[in-house]
Order: structure tokens, then sequence, then C-alpha cells
């Protein structure tokens, strides 16, 4: 099973194909604007972890309307799983387009379970625990020689002859599979590291005081003009968990990444009035500085030029959140975040 | 004009022919080549052309357009070079592949693909030219010399180590005899470099890095030889030079690790800053730091942009930047002695400016375990499009984008490699900043329907100025008012830098959008 999981992995790895799905080409569309949309292949997260990358992408300009990234999200999720936990997966990331070379070193868990033990006792107490390194050993992670190796073809003749600069006995004991064992382990640590690796989790964010919280949220915040903690706040603290409540309050218009249900948020409203008085609202749905669009109550598209005769009014359901990013502290946001934690 | 084709056809290597670049374009204002990544060396982007023109250019009309992605299967790359036009042949690029088109009608002439062994396939941001000769970089740590007639490979030498997670992804800059390459990479701690390569065989002409060795200067801001050593600093944008005072310009990309920076205390010399070299042997001559010790991975490599302008009455030799992390600097690029700095969109994350011009790092702003509410985001107040001067206006114009993230630490380890954090956030609003160079004020600013725009920027002569918008437009405004006179719907953003050349008396504008390049003529009356 393992193996035919490598050799489908491996032959993925050479052809990439998105897998033909519903949203592919949403997919397409959004990630194109900057990169081949391929370059998820090889990757597999949960959903949680798949909101985060849109997340991120979205940070770094990319296009696309809200239903646009939920329907990318979703298709991450459904067809591009973890196959486990990246410590345990066969081949984080060997894809045709992503950082570093083609013909890294596809890790065995187990072996690197099996190099794990042998490390930790014999090199572990001057290399580190992570091979990041210590007072008395180089970091390896970051080792050229280690960078250079493919299944120890490096780091055995450099164990077994030794290197009189570095004070190291030889290690003549160790036979070529312990030596892979090893390799198997010290890659998987530089993989642990990448940006892809297990340290792309927030940690911890209830660090505030709820009162405090209670206390912004009622005064300052003015959040209670428009929510309230018994009506459309209540229990949300059990939908969502604490890093989602603190990017849900200060991005609401970002699809709800992270654990909790998935909403739509709510559209801009506009109301155009024409030269001659005609007047029509409806969802903003298009708008540059030369043309605006908007669907009406009865579904009806509508379109208009722009010009100084037009009038456009725009009524934006978050613009109470946006202005409140140049006015909270962080601590203001993290009492917030400790008292919405308490609405369970 | 069909004689001279077969002419060179028949006669090979002719240099009276063909598209041999003459060297002292590179010394003029671009007219009829557009020999370099910004046009001529002082990064202005900037043309004297005005045959298309505020009066006319509601007439402007598509010529042509020329799609990578039928050359390329399925990959779907973004053109984000910078075309260079010689001879009446543009030269472009995306990661791994080189194409050479007809200026006048689009049509394709050569199409140059690498196999490649790996690296991160970014973008890809141009093609140097020397005489007959191509060089571009490839995402898998190879600059490589193409023949420009017919896109042959002439050689290919390694600039980087792809097994460390180098990649590259920069334009050559051609000045004299030095082919200036630089090298990009932001996911395992590695040090930044520029070389210059000799344009006949590839080989190291000098080498500079970006962060110093134990014991030279700029070392005293780093705790320890080995955060020194895997340091960062990419040198991802092309430079730009002053060939009165042989200095090259460069800004620096962001230290690294690049979020978590509990193992870097310091200012992190020479990451995100501004250094001048000296063209010959690659010494410095003088460095500002934008961003010091920066974790938000807000690099400094912005195109420095040479103003030859006037302060306080006095002729100056200025260089200017607008830095990712949302200042606007102004320094005399004879010296690097600080004339303006100035936010050119709201910021939150410095605590005031230094008596040297420095934003001060506010720590309360750095990434936290449970987050630090920080503008600008990661994208950063701009990015790598280039901006532009007008010396015609005395404005300096720029993309701008306001938006707000959590900066989170992700790895609370002793030490921290990689990135360890990250930002989390969304929205923002995007804007065209046209700022006056002496002081730094905007002078206007014009909002765009949309956030997130990452468009290049071309003024001209012919008082314009053509960039994009959030909504896939390429648009031309009128640079003193800021007022939008024309656009046309590309179907995918602007991802390049505008550039104009003229031709038989016909002015082009080329621009690129998504996979595809297109080419601008006006109406030709009957």
């Amino acid at each position: 099973m393992v193996s035919a999981l490598l050799s489908a992995v491996a032959v993925f790895a050479q052809a990439p194909v998105l897998p033909d799905a519903p949203g592919r080409d949403t997919l397409q569309r959004v990630c194109a604007g900057c990169h081949p949309a391929t370059v998820v292949l090889g990757h597999g997260m949960t959903r949680e972890g798949w909101g985060q990358i849109v997340a991120t992408m979205i940070t770094r300009g990319a296009k696309g309307s809200a239903a646009d990234f939920q329907t990318v999200t979703d298709y991450l999720a459904k067809n591009l799983p973890p196959t486990s936990s990246i410590s345990n997966s066969a081949s984080p990331r060997r894809t045709a387009l992503s950082a570093g070379p083609r013909d890294r070193q596809i890790i065995d868990s187990k072996a690197a379970e099996r190099g794990k033990a042998i490390y930790t006792p014999d090199c572990g107490s001057c290399h580190g625990p992570l091979a990041r390194g210590t007072s008395n050993g180089p970091d390896l992670v970051r080792s050229s020689i280690v960078l250079h190796d493919r299944y120890g073809d490096k780091i055995g003749p450099y164990l077994l002859n030794s290197q009189p600069a570095s004070g190291a006995e030889p290690i003549a004991s160790l036979g070529a599979k312990q030596v892979q064992d090893i390799s198997h382990f010290l890659h998987q640590q530089v993989e642990d590291t990448l940006r892809s690796g297990p340290y792309t989790q927030v940690l911890n964010v209830l660090t505030g005081n709820a009162q405090a919280g209670a206390a912004y949220f009622n005064g300052a915040g003015a959040c209670a003009t428009c929510h309230s903690v018994t009506g459309d706040l209540a229990g949300i603290a059990s939908k969502y968990d604490p890093p989602t409540l603190q990017q849900r309050l200060l991005f609401p218009r970002t699809v709800a990444f992270g654990r909790g249900p998935v909403t739509t948020p709510k559209p801009v409203t506009v109301t155009v009035t024409t030269e001659n008085g005609e007047s029509v609202s409806g969802t903003l749905v298009y708008i540059d500085d030369f043309n605006v669009a908007l669907r009406d109550a009865e579904g009806n598209y509508r379109s208009w030029t722009r010009t100084p005769q037009l009038k456009i009014e725009r009524h934006d359901p978050y613009a109470a959140h946006e202005a409140l990013l140049d006015k909270i502290t962080d601590n203001d946001i993290h009492n917030l975040v400790a008292y919405l934690d308490t609405l369970k | 004009m069909t004689l001279r084709l077969v002419f060179c056809i028949v006669i090979t290597g002719c240099m009276l022919c063909g598209q041999t670049l003459d060297p002292n374009k590179l010394l003029q204002p671009p007219v009829d080549t557009w020999p370099t990544y910004n046009g001529d060396y002082s990064g202005r982007r900037f043309s004297t052309l005005s045959k298309i023109n505020s009066q006319n250019v509601r007439s402007l009309s598509l010529a042509w357009i020329n799609r990578t992605s039928h050359a390329t299967g399925t990959l779907g790359n973004v053109v984000k070079s910078t075309p260079l036009m010689v001879d009446g042949v543009l030269y472009f690029s995306i990661p791994d592949h080189v194409f050479a088109i007809d200026a006048r009608s689009g049509q394709p002439i050569w199409h140059f693909s690498w196999a490649s062994k790996g690296g991160w396939h970014l973008g890809n941001r141009g093609v140097g030219m020397y005489g007959d000769w191509l060089y571009f970089e490839t995402p898998d740590c190879n600059l490589v010399s193409l023949n420009s007639k017919d896109g042959t490979e002439r050689w290919h030498k390694p600039i980087c180590d792809l097994d460390q997670f180098y990649t590259a992804t920069v334009a050559p800059v051609v000045i004299g005899n030095h082919v200036i390459v630089g090298v990009s990479g932001d996911d395992l701690d590695i040090p930044g470099y520029l070389e210059s390569r000799d344009p006949e065989t590839g080989d190291v002409q000098w080498h500079w890095s970006s962060v110093p060795k134990p014991g030279e200067p700029g070392s005293e801001t780093w705790p320890n030889a080995e955060a020194m050593s895997h340091g960062g600093g990419m040198t991802w944008v092309p430079s730009t030079y002053d060939p009165d005072l042989r200095l090259l310009y460069l800004g620096t990309g962001n230290p690294q690790p690049v979020i978590a920076a509990k193992a870097r205390k310091g200012d992190n010399l020479f990451t995100e800053s501004i250094v001048a070299l000296h063209i010959d042997t690659g010494k410095l001559a003088w460095y500002f730091q934008p961003s010091p010790h920066d974790t938000h991975d807000w690099d400094a490599v912005e195109t420095p942009v040479l103003i030859d302008g006037e302060i306080d009455g006095h002729p100056r030799k200025l260089l200017a930047q607008a830095s990712r992390n949302g200042y606007f600097f102004v320094l005399d690029r004879t010296n690097g002695a600080h004339v303006t700095t100035a936010e050119f969109v709201k910021t939150n994350w410095s605590k005031g400016v230094n008596a040297k011009g420095q934003p001060i790092p506010n720590p309360a702003k750095e990434p936290q375990v449970d987050g630090a509410l920080v503008s600008p985001n990661q994208g950063g107040a701009t990015n790598w499009p280039p901006p532009s001067f007008s010396p015609a206006t005395g404005l300096f114009y720029v993309n701008a984008n306001r938006a707000f993230s959590e900066y989170y630490i992700f790895d609370d380890n002793e030490k921290p490699e990689g990135w360890g954090g990250n930002d989390r956030g969304g929205g923002g609003e995007s804007m065209l900043q046209a700022l006056d160079y002496k002081t730094g004020t905007i002078h206007w600013s014009h909002k765009w329907e949309g956030p997130g725009v990452r468009s290049g920027v071309l003024t001209t002569a012919g008082n314009l100025l053509f960039t994009g918008d959030a909504s896939d437009n390429f648009v031309a405004l009128d640079p003193q008012t800021g007022a939008p006179l024309w656009h046309a719907n590309l179907g995918a953003a602007v991802s390049n830098g505008p550039i104009t050349y003229e031709l038989e008396g016909t002015q082009y504008i080329v621009v690129g959008a998504g996979d595809t390049l297109f080419g601008f003529i006006m109406l030709r009356e009957k």
C-alpha cells in the first residue's frame, strides 16, 4: 500500500494535473493571476490548513469574490486532503513548481523514526533535538552537507571519515542502513522548518482579559451597537475557535477561514441615480472608474457608464469593522477575543 | 525591409543588421529602443515620446496580442517581465521561457524553453542584452546566455545553490561589460548577494554579499557569525546606475529567518537596505537602511529611482524609493545622505523617524504569539512592480496598498528558522499616489475601486501615465491631476511595467496582463 502510494505520488509529481472536480476552473482563474494553479499539487491539508493558505494569498493580492475564495477552499479541502501529518507524509512537497530542487529526498517516516532513535542519544546533545545546533555543535538543518545529501550519500562519507576540523570522532560503527535512517531524520527536520512544515499554526490568542473585553464590547468598541451576545453572537465560541474569532472580528469580509461554519460575507449594496432621476438599488456586482453594475431585488442585472452626473451611493455592511482597524489596540483585540470566547 | 531581411539571412553574423544592441542606447532616453529593464539606467520609466498624448489618447486602440500559453502548453504563467525592444524585436520572459516577437505585429520569432531542475517559479522580471547576446536567470539557479537572432543557447552558468533553496527571478542588467545578476529565495535561511558576470564567459567578476563577515562593517548589527551568515537580503529587483558617478544602486530584501527573529537581534545590515556599489569592484560606497531589523517580510528591493532635481534651490543628484514598509525615502545619491522621509500610505508599525531618516520599529508591532495588528500587511504598501518619475511634472508615481493583517509567531522555539510565523488578514484598499519628490507630500491620490493592485507605472512627455487598476483595466491617467482618461479591460490584471517605443513614426504602448502581452497604437488615419 505504501509503495503503491509512493509511486502514485511520484507519477503525480512528474505530470501535475489538477483533479477534475467542481471548483477547478475557479481555482485556475483565481490562482493563475500570480502563479500556476498546479502549485497546490503534492500538498495535502485540512480545510483549516487550506483556508489559512487561501487567507495568506488574499493578503498577497489574490483577486476574486468571497464566493470564489470559498469555492477554492472547498475544492482544495476536498481534493487535496491531508495524507497524514506532515511528519508522517511520504512526500510533503514534491511538486514541479515549489521551492527547492525537484529531486529532493522523499522522506520515509519509518526510517526517520529509526534515525531519530540513533540521532537523539548520539548526536542530539551537541546538534540539538531539532538539529538546529547548540554551542557544542553546528546547525544541521541549514548545513550544506545535509542539503546536498540524498539518502545518506553525503552524510555517510562525512560521518565515516569524520572531519579533522570538527573534532568529532569517526562513527565507523554505523552501517549504511543506519546512515540512511539518520538522513531521513535530518531531511525531515529540514522539511519541518520550511514554510509548509508544522509551524504554520496559530499557537494561542487567548491572552486577554474577558472582563476588559466585555467593557470594550459595550463601550469604546461600540460592538453592541450592531451585535448582541444573547442574539446574533449567542454561542459564537462554540462555533469558532479563538484564532478564527480574532480573524472574523478584524476581517469579517474575508471568508471565515479556520474552524467553524463557513459563512458568505454580506454584500456591498449600492444605489445608482441617473441624470434623469431614475434610482436603482441592489447588490454591487462590479465597479471601476468607468462602469458600475448591480443586481436588483428582482434579480435583474443593470449596468451604467460612469459620468459626473451619475450618482453612486454605497452601503458597506462592514464599514464599522474597517473603521475599527485604525482605532483598536492589540490589547483591545486580545481582551475582546477572550470575552467572545466566553460565549459558549 | 524585405531586402534587409534577406541580407541578414544570407550573411550570418552581420553586425549591421539583425538585433544587435548599440551600447550607447543604454545611455540615452528610450525612444526607438527599450534596451534594459527600466528603459534606461535611471529607473524613471519616463519616455520623451508624445505622439500619443492626453489630447488624443481616447483613440488608442489594440494593435496585437501575443499569448505565451500558446507556446508553453498548460503553464499558466504570468508576464511579470518588462520586455526589451531592440531593432524592432521584443524580448520578454516568464519562468524558464524567453520569447522574441515582432515589435510591430506581435508575431512570434522564436521561443526558448529551459528544462528545469526545480526552484520557485514565482516570476521572471526579464532579460538583459549585450551586443547580440541575451541573458536571463532560471528558477533553478542558472544564468543562461542566448543568441538574440535565433534563441539558441550560447552557454549557461550556475549562479546559486538550488539545494540550499536559492532561486532566481531578476532581470540581469548590463552595464559596460558587466552583467549584473541577483538571487532570490525565502524558504531556508541563506545570505543574499549580487554578482557581476563576464558577458562573454559568464565568469564572476565581483561578488557583493548582503551580509557582512565577522569583523567587517555591519557585523556589529548581528548577534553572532552564524545568524549573519544565514541572514538573507535577497537581490530580487534590477538595479539602477549613475554613469557619471559609476555607482550602481540596489535595494536588498528581508532578513532571514523572515518572521520569527529571536535569533537575529540587531539591525541586520545590509538587509532591507539601499546600497551604492562601485561598478568596477562591487565595493560598498554607502548604504541607507529603510527597515532596520524587519520582521514583516518588507523587502526594501523596490526600484531606487534616480532623480536630477533641486532641493532648496540647489541642484542635487537624488535617489528616491517608495519602500514596501510604507515610507518614501529621498537620498543624495552621491553619498547616501538623507534628504526626505515621509509615509506614502498611513502605517502603524513605527515610533517615528530617527535623525538619520529611518523609521524606528515599534517592538510591540513585531509578530507576536497572540498576534499583532500591523499595517501594511505582508504584501506591503507597494511591492516589486516598478514606479515612475516624470521630470515633466516633478512627481513620483507608485501604486500603493493600505491593508492590515495580524502577524503571528508560529514557532516559539529559542532558535526559530525559515519563517516561524506569518500574517493573516484580508481586504484593504489600493490607490495610485503622486508624490512631490522634494517633500514626499501626496500631490494627488487616485483611489482604485478595489484592493490588491500590483501594476507597474509608465509616464510620457505626452502628459500621460499608464498603469493597471483593481479591475483588470489598463488605464491612462493625467499625471498632473490623476484623472482617468482612457482604459481597456485586458481580462487579467496588468502584471508588469508598461513600455513605449516608436518605429517608423508610430508610437507603441506594450503591456503584460496575465499570460499575454498587448500592443497598442493610435487608430490609423486614412
